[in-house]
């Protein structure tokens, strides 16, 4: 039977505040390490006080660009967090869904604001 | 030279002034420069965030800048937050606490503003009394600006924050500034799309836009924000360029500045008298997530 991998964020990252880009990046590589192993990994938010979409964008968002949404479906799983915190990371993961299956989603986005300002809005 | 500057209020009309001074030294080099503050009646604490990124770029212009004629209630409360204390006056002791010290860094100082964010505001016992949620959400606000000018800036030249407490209304306001590309010219760069300033500022707080290219997404901190403050009741105000984005109510309005930025300020006007609770209407569930 496989094993979990447990990484704790704050073991990571070495604070209660995870805010930074770079701090993310930290738990992207050991993320990325795991799931290209083929193992299952358990992130654990336990003492972790205050996140930001950088950060979770540098350690979550970016899985998505390097790996299917089901492979990361099955193999990550995150314990530990606050509710207000899983919703943060709800909108981080769908951003970065989005970010990564549509590649005109700069196109459309410019299509969209040439609009508005073609009907006047 | 000698410029003069007017009062700095916490508004339109104070960023006007500022990018008006700007504007009259941005080909300064090797000068000295007497900023004339004997008109400025009023100066908002938290706006020294983007004064001192004006004049800290007229330093890097190898300029020499003296403050003169300030008046004495100016000249007390930009001693009380160390703002003076760049331009060679002591600082004094802030009695009351009201406070967020002016400070500039680098952009790899993220754990170096965490620690200011933790020490000058989110730990000390003058901090208005905000509830739990309410807190976390203001401490993940600014750490939001923060990252927002590490990310998106391309600045070398730093970045600057400064606030300041009102007990009685219940505000609290903080500003970040930062020297770097703005948000139209970074829009035009990556995104090939050519926007006036203020319409630029607008897009970039749009949740589904962003500028970033590469293997990290992004498009959400402004969003957050915003969203932040109009649940809060507070205000916010963009500066980039030329252009001049407000939210307060819920409504946006947008100027163009009568000249441009050398760079974005963001600033946040919170309500600390908040009560909202800030929990979530409906679970999430954590095996739902990816």
């Amino acid at each position: 039977m496989q094993k979990d991998i447990t990484i704790s964020i704050f073991e990571v990252v070495g604070s209660p505040l995870c805010v930074a880009s770079s701090d993310g990046q930290k738990v992207y590589e050991r993320l990325a390490k795991v799931i290209k192993e083929g193992a299952n990994v358990i992130l654990s938010f336990y003492n972790v006080s205050t996140l930001t979409s950088a950060f979770l964008n540098a350690a979550i968002g970016q899985l998505y660009g390097e790996f299917s949404e089901e492979q990361i479906r099955s193999s990550l799983k995150v314990k530990d967090i606050q509710p207000d915190d899983l919703a943060l990371l709800k909108r981080v993961v769908e951003t970065a869904k989005q970010y990564f299956k549509d590649p005109q989603r700069f196109d459309q986005a410019v299509q969209d604001t040439l609009g508005d300002e073609d009907s006047g809005l | 030279m000698k410029v003069t500057l007017p009062e700095i209020r916490h508004d339109y009309s104070g960023f006007n002034g500022l990018v008006r001074l700007a504007a009259e030294t941005k080909d300064c080099f090797l000068e000295d420069i007497d900023v004339d503050m004997a008109a400025t009646t009023w100066f908002d604490a938290d706006m020294c965030a983007a004064f001192g990124a004006i004049l800290h770029r007229l330093g890097e212009g190898l300029n020499t800048v003296n403050l003169i004629n300030l008046r004495p209630g100016v000249e007390k409360i930009l001693s009380k937050n160390g703002f003076l204390s760049h331009y060679g006056r002591e600082r004094i002791p802030d009695r009351w606490g009201t406070t967020i010290p002016y400070q500039r860094f680098d952009v790899k100082d993220d754990r170096y503003f965490a620690d200011y964010i933790e020490n000058e505001l989110i730990h000390r016992s003058e901090m208005p009394a905000m509830s739990a949620g309410l807190l976390k959400k203001f401490r993940e606000s600014i750490f939001e600006i923060f990252s927002n000018a590490v990310l998106h800036s391309r600045t070398e030249q730093g970045i600057f924050s400064c606030g300041q407490f009102f007990p009685v209304r219940h505000r609290l306001d903080f500003s970040v500034a930062d020297l770097g590309i703005g948000m139209r010219q970074n829009i035009q760069d990556n995104i090939g799309l050519n926007l006036s300033p203020e319409d630029a500022i607008d897009w970039a707080t749009q949740g589904r836009n962003t500028t970033k290219r590469g293997r990290v997404p992004g498009g959400l901190g402004l969003k957050l924000l915003s969203e932040f403050i109009d649940r809060n009741g507070g205000c916010i105000q963009i500066v980039s360029d030329a252009g001049y984005w407000r939210r307060e109510n819920k409504r946006t309005i947008t100027a163009p500045l009568s000249q441009p930025f050398p760079g974005t300020v963001v600033t946040v006007e919170i309500n600390t008298a908040d009560t909202n609770s800030y929990k979530l209407a409906s679970e999430i569930s954590g095996t739902d997530i990816f």
